[in-house]
């Protein structure tokens, strides 16, 4: 039992450095432009099905296919920060319809042209196995953990020490003041969606490496992103590192304790109790919601 | 003036459905069709309603639908409780089940939207997993059917009885929204908190809207389980009982009370008749190209788009 446990924790530390790759993205634009993005599971879908082209069709090793799906993401965003930003009334509650449409378009555009079968890859050094004493995991998991873990640490750096990272934080902070000290706020918002897609490409070609992906899927990723965003409270990467593992994590402990049906409502429990009970969330600054 | 041009339009919109009667009564295609745009429609009343009295995007109506669906074919089923009782326990009981979104009411905006989201997708889950009263993904078959009115074609018959259920939630929609908690309301909308000050206790006017809104959607499941007979959790709390009503609500105008009735009946039949037959898979697509097409070309919908333009003939010629 101890050993399941312990392989149940370590699974779960690994999917959640995956996860919150995907939450970054969500929670940089959120942060950016008050906006949730949902169709942000669909960006990193997307990027999945490039993924599964590039290996089916072109023959490509799927981590090769970050090329492809990098552009492919980024116009995505950049086409959804063109339309989220010509809103002008009631942005709150037109910005969600806007995003929504976006989100039923991508996952029925999937559906048109990749139909709705389950796909994963081929590669057999990606599902190898793993072995680290008394763990296991994928190639692919540990892999994509360490990749995760590499692009947090950049965007964290890049937020902290860049010019353009500055800017990213003080519009999220005070857009007005930011404006003010002469930071051009449309061209900042654009470009937190544009980190956004790029994080969506490689978290989309990790989870076709790691996983299965139909197009129904961006749903759900959509909001796992967003738990780990509310668990974590905005402005912090190590809080939205911890809280992804901390998803991760209970899911594998369901799934392992309980049953794999239940997955999904961990989440949603520990995303509920969070939002009721700690409206701030674990890690973030104190800010108001209600 | 507003209330009684809306008026005008949903009685326009009964006529319409009476004609459709008469006309195609016996054919059971235009029927079964019809009667999808309506509980279409139905669920979009309840959506906007929450949406334009209560200030709150809801992703979550799909918990309602389902929840009415299963309590009233649970009722009918196990309990013998007639039809019409059971579509009443139906919309009491989604009513019921949302008292446990009461708390997510003093969230806001994106929070409040995907709270409800989690809430449905708790429920379609334990609707899946409680197979003891459920029967989880197995279904519930053999629900009992609709009462069919005397001298109709059993269809045409369910599609008169669609058309009167929406029509009694337009006409329990116009009432609260001229009542004195519809006025606070309307008085929330432009300021919460100064609503707040003269004395008006908006959680408790949200809370109120948010059973409205939710025993509505449970009456159209409920009434749609008794038309189709059957049940699976998959389907009573599928995603497009959220998708088609936003379309359909936003498309016809989600703050006036006719619109998201005839958004309804266009995109619904839109979708059935010639995105299916354009896109047989996915063709929920073009649902979403529309969608995003009216947030940005009109997000008030088509209805007060039609309105204005004929306010003022010539200048764009009454296209709408």
């Amino acid at each position: 039992m101890a050993e399941l446990l312990l392989q149940a924790l370590y699974s779960g530390v690994l999917q959640g450095g995956s996860y919150a790759l995907i939450a970054l993205g969500l929670a940089l634009v959120f942060g950016a432009m008050k906006v949730i993005n949902l169709a942000h599971g669909e960006l990193v879908l997307m990027a999945a099905y490039v993924a599964y082209t590039a290996e089916s069709m072109l023959g490509w090793h799927p981590l090769a296919a970050v090329i492809l799906a990098l552009p492919a993401t980024c116009l995505a965003a950049a086409a959804m920060h063109w339309t989220v930003s010509r809103i002008r009334a009631d942005r709150e509650i037109n910005s969600l319809l806007l995003t929504f449409g976006f989100s039923v378009v991508l996952a029925n555009g999937f559906l048109l042209l990749w139909r709705a079968d389950v796909h994963s890859t081929a590669s057999a050094w990606l599902q190898d196995a793993l072995v680290l004493g008394p763990l296991y995991s994928m190639h692919s998991e540990a892999l994509s953990f360490v990749i995760s873990l590499a692009l947090l640490a950049a965007v964290w750096w890049w937020l902290a020490h860049s010019w353009q990272g500055r800017a990213l934080r003080a519009v999220a902070a005070n857009r007005d003041a930011a404006m003010l000290m002469g930071i051009p706020p449309a061209r900042t918002e654009l470009l937190s969606f544009l980190l956004a897609g790029a994080l969506a490409a490689f978290a989309g070609v990790a989870l076709y490496c790691y996983g299965v992906i139909q197009p129904a899927y961006g749903g759900a990723l959509t909001v796992k992103a967003f738990i780990i965003t509310v668990l974590a409270g905005l402005g912090s990467i190590p809080g939205v590192l911890a809280a992804a593992i901390l998803l991760g994590v209970c899911e594998a402990l369901t799934v392992t304790l309980a049953s794999s049906a239940l997955q999904e409502l961990t989440g949603m429990v520990l995303f509920l109790l969070v939002l009721f009970v700690l409206p701030n969330g674990l890690f973030g600054a104190a800010r108001r919601r209600a | 003036m507003t209330a009684l041009r809306n008026h005008y339009a949903a009685a326009a919109a009964l006529a319409a459905v009476l004609v459709c009667l008469l006309a195609w009564g016996g054919n059971p295609y235009v029927m079964s069709i019809t009667i999808a745009a309506l509980m279409t429609g139905g669920v979009a009343l309840a959506w906007a309603l929450l949406g334009n009295l209560g200030g709150m995007v809801s992703f979550g109506h799909a918990a309602f639908v389902g929840t009415g669906a299963y309590v009233s074919a649970l009722c009918t089923l196990r309990l013998g409780a007639p039809v019409p009782a059971g579509i009443l326990l139906g919309a009491l009981g989604a009513a019921l089940s949302a008292t446990v979104m009461l708390p997510a009411l003093r969230l806001r905006g994106p929070y409040f939207a995907l709270a409800i989201l989690a809430y449905a997708h708790i429920f379609r889950i334990v609707a899946t997993e409680w197979t003891s009263v459920t029967r989880g993904a197995a279904g519930l078959a053999g629900i009992p059917a609709l009462p069919v009115l005397p001298g109709l074609p059993p269809r045409a018959s369910a599609c008169l009885l669609a058309a009167l259920l929406v029509l009694a939630f337009a006409l329990a929609y116009r009432a609260i929204r001229r009542s004195h908690a519809g006025l606070a309301l309307r008085a929330m909308h432009d300021s919460e908190d100064a609503t707040r000050v003269l004395g008006v206790n908006s959680t408790l006017l949200k809370g109120a809207m948010l059973l409205v809104s939710a025993a509505m959607a449970g009456a159209v499941g409920a009434f749609n389980a008794h038309y189709i007979g059957f049940l699976e959790p998959d389907y009573a709390f599928g995603a497009m009982w959220v998708t088609l009503p936003i379309v359909a609500a936003i498309f016809g105008g989600y703050r006036t009370l006719a619109g998201p009735v005839i958004g309804s009946l266009a995109v619904s039949l839109a979708d059935q008749l010639l995105f299916k037959e354009w896109l047989p898979v996915g063709h929920q697509f073009l649902l979403g190209v529309l969608l995003v097409a009216m947030i940005l070309a009109s997000p008030d919908g088509l209805l007060p788009l039609a309105v204005r333009a004929l306010r003022r003939p010539r200048k764009d010629g009454g296209h709408a």
